[in-house]
């Protein structure tokens, strides 16, 4: 059992109406089926569209990267970038 | 060096800094501005959000490997974050070498990188509505030429 914090930014931060929380996982899972679980938790279904960009620990993750309890600090979850 | 601050760049001591090293030859600098967006210059503004540590991270990892393409003197790269008006500089990236060719490239290379691979977002506030800005699909396709 690893606690995971889990943050949000830009549209996806105010459409959710939540910035962060931390989140118990007991085993690997990918990044794809951490979506659907908080997808399913938070109800909001807007996690599963395909704009959501996710990074593991900083660095851009795709939908089958596996997130690693114990090894694994932080996921976020936003959209794409827009700076420049 | 890399900044992500509130506060305003000045280009003239960006540039300076650049120049120290005695080979410099070449000195290529970017400065990107906040734009008119509508009808109302005046009353309209951004607010520029950025990811803290994801965007330093990214960008150290960019500037990393345009060094390793080209050979450079040195890299400045500062980022604007937080509210900004009409006029106001975004984002400042220079880049000093032996020669222009190396400059010129590796610059249009960190800010290319910089448009698709740094966590900001950028919103547009005017009194009438606040919108995020979408991304582009011509700054991912942008990439693709450093692919070849």
């Amino acid at each position: 059992m690893a606690n995971l914090k889990i943050v949000f930014f830009a549209s996806l931060r105010e459409t959710m109406k939540c910035d962060e929380l931390e989140l118990q996982i007991e085993s690997e899972l990918t990044v794809r089926q951490l979506k659907e679980k908080l997808a399913e938790q938070l109800q909001q279904p807007l996690l599963l569209e395909e704009k959501v960009k996710a990074a593991i620990d900083f660095d851009f993750a795709r939908d089958d990267d596996v997130i690693e309890p114990e090894k694994v600090r932080e996921v976020a979850f936003f959209p794409p970038v827009t700076g420049g | 060096m890399i900044a992500v601050q509130e506060q305003d760049f000045n280009v003239q001591e960006l540039y300076e800094s650049l120049c120290i090293a005695h080979k410099t030859g070449a000195v290529v600098m970017f400065v990107g501005r906040v734009r008119d967006f509508s009808d109302d210059p005046a009353q309209s503004s951004f607010v520029l959000e950025h990811y803290p540590g994801m965007t330093e991270h990214n960008l150290e990892k960019i500037v990393s490997e345009a060094k390793q393409r080209w050979t450079l003197l040195d890299v400045k790269v500062v980022h604007r974050v937080g509210k900004l008006s009409v006029d106001d500089q975004i984002v400042f990236v220079g880049v000093s070498s032996a020669h222009r060719a190396e400059a010129f490239a590796a610059c249009d290379f960190i800010m290319d990188y910089l448009k698709s691979r740094a966590a900001f977002w950028k919103k547009e506030i005017t009194p009438e509505r606040e919108e995020w800005v979408e991304a582009k699909k011509s700054d991912e396709t942008s990439l693709e030429r450093w692919n070849k």
